[in-house]
């Protein structure tokens, strides 16, 4: 496998004081503060409803009745910046080129019929000549382990194929930030394997919601736990998910490779 | 051996054939040499007549409900041959779109049918589409494994309704959710609405 570039740079992302409900429902966020450095994987555990996808999906402004209207314009909601650019509807563009998305579920990101016009479709509304486009393709798909798999239908992968897809697509845009939901959920240990390689290779920063806390240990520099949309401790991974009471107190189990023996 | 024939031929093919059937006035010979034109066609890409005529049977009753109304509100003999009109032009037409379904792979269509010009919101909607009615199937029959499962008896008829209805209410929500996550995928690459796309090099073709 050759070495395709994917990306170039990394990006701070800075959260100050995010705070969001559904219209008419509970606060399914409340007051969120955490930064990432360029090149840090955060890893992002909690309980299922903890409001983990929701945060993510600040990222990049995929929320867009929150986006406040001007840079800089005081609101009580949008309080996301990458690198300097608040997410804001100006710089809604931009910002999604920086912040790569990977949903959960690889059916609601394949929308084209083929392997090749799904990767490309990043690249062609960044504006990319054909060329540019056609080269981001092979590179990306290169990249994910899945050369030559362009003309193959979305319909026809394995799950563990359509997620590396999925981050051939993401990757296509060049992103500095990779915002992951879940992306390990339903992967049998060696599509699992292969996904924890290829962002290990990725250098910009990530940040990852997952129920795999054993990737976690194995990836992430640091952790953030969220539950019932508060921020209840960040700090090294070792710290935090080695902390049985803190786990416990979570709903979370201690992994099996932070467990000291007695 | 339509198989092998340039796309933009066998899509031209098919309009021509649907156009025939629906020019041609059924009293009149030429319907005759239309009919067997479309079933060589048929014959000619190999597709058995029997998966033809299953898919007939599926075609052919909303068809009849709505030709009938014709005999029904127009006296003699004048209803009767607008019956007969709409049920073998809709009979042949319908042959000749399974034909070139057959013959030709979805993707390969789509990209024929935007050489044509057809506006993108038209191809956008039959992309998407067919890309997740195998998604909507999948999740239906996933729901009617999963009520098959607790299932301990035969149900009444009424409840077998009952529960299809709610089966088809989820569904359609199940739908809806989708659509808005498809669409967020969609905005997270950069798309404002309007469709960019390449062609595939030739030589990544299979």
């Amino acid at each position: 496998m050759t070495e395709a570039k994917i990306s170039s740079e990394s990006s701070t992302v800075r959260v100050e004081r995010l705070s969001f409900r559904y219209p008419g429902g509970p606060d399914v966020l409340t007051d969120i503060s955490f930064t990432i450095a360029p090149g840090e994987i955060i890893g992002l555990v909690g309980p299922s409803g903890a409001g983990k996808s929701t945060l993510l999906q600040h990222l990049n402004g995929l929320l867009p009745s929150q986006l406040p209207n001007e840079v800089g314009h005081v609101s009580n909601v949008s309080h996301v910046v990458i690198d300097n650019l608040p997410v804001a509807r100006q710089t809604i563009a931009e910002v999604r080129r920086r912040v790569g998305f990977l949903f959960q579920d690889p059916d609601d990101q394949l929308f084209c019929p083929t392997v090749f016009e799904d990767v490309a479709f990043g690249p062609l509304n960044l504006g990319l000549s054909e060329d540019e486009a056609r080269q981001r393709v092979r590179d990306s798909l290169t990249s994910v382990g899945l050369a030559g798999y362009e003309p193959r239908s979305t319909l026809r992968l394995s799950l563990g194929e359509r997620k590396r897809v999925c981050l051939a697509g993401v990757f296509a845009c060049q992103p500095s930030v990779l915002a992951l939901d879940e992306p390990f959920s339903s992967l049998d240990p060696r599509a699992r394997r292969t996904l924890i390689g290829i962002l290990k290779k990725f250098p910009g920063s990530q940040i990852i919601a997952t129920h795999d806390l054993d990737v976690v240990v194995d990836l992430c520099h640091r952790v953030l736990l969220l539950d019932a949309g508060q921020l209840r401790a960040a700090g090294p991974t070792a710290d935090i998910l080695g902390n049985a009471a803190l786990m416990e107190r979570h709903g979370l189990e201690v992994p099996w490779r932070l467990r000291r023996e007695n | 051996m339509c198989h092998r024939w340039p796309p933009l031929a066998k899509l031209l093919s098919a309009i021509a054939m649907i156009l025939a059937a629906t020019c041609v006035p059924v009293a009149h010979p030429l319907i005759g040499i239309v009919t067997c034109g479309i079933f060589f066609a048929h014959t000619l890409a190999r597709i058995p007549l029997a998966y033809v005529a299953r898919r007939l049977l599926f075609f052919w009753p909303p068809l009849f409900l709505m030709a009938i109304s014709l005999p029904l509100s127009q006296a003699g003999q004048k209803g009767w041959l607008l019956f007969v009109t709409i049920v073998v032009r809709g009979t042949l037409s319908f042959s000749t779109a399974l034909w070139l379904v057959n013959v030709m792979p979805f993707d390969q269509l789509l990209a024929t049918l935007r050489r044509l010009r057809i506006p993108d919101v038209l191809l956008a909607i039959l992309s998407l589409m067919y890309r997740f009615l195998f998604v909507l199937w999948d999740e239906l029959d996933r729901m009617r494994t999963a009520r098959a499962a607790r299932l301990f008896r035969k149900p009444s008829l009424w409840a077998t309704w009952r529960s299809a209805a709610h089966l088809v209410g989820r569904l359609l929500i199940r739908a809806l959710d989708r659509a808005d996550r498809i669409h967020g995928a969609m905005l997270a690459r950069g798309w404002d609405g309007r469709s960019r796309w390449i062609e595939q090099p030739r030589e990544d073709r299979p």
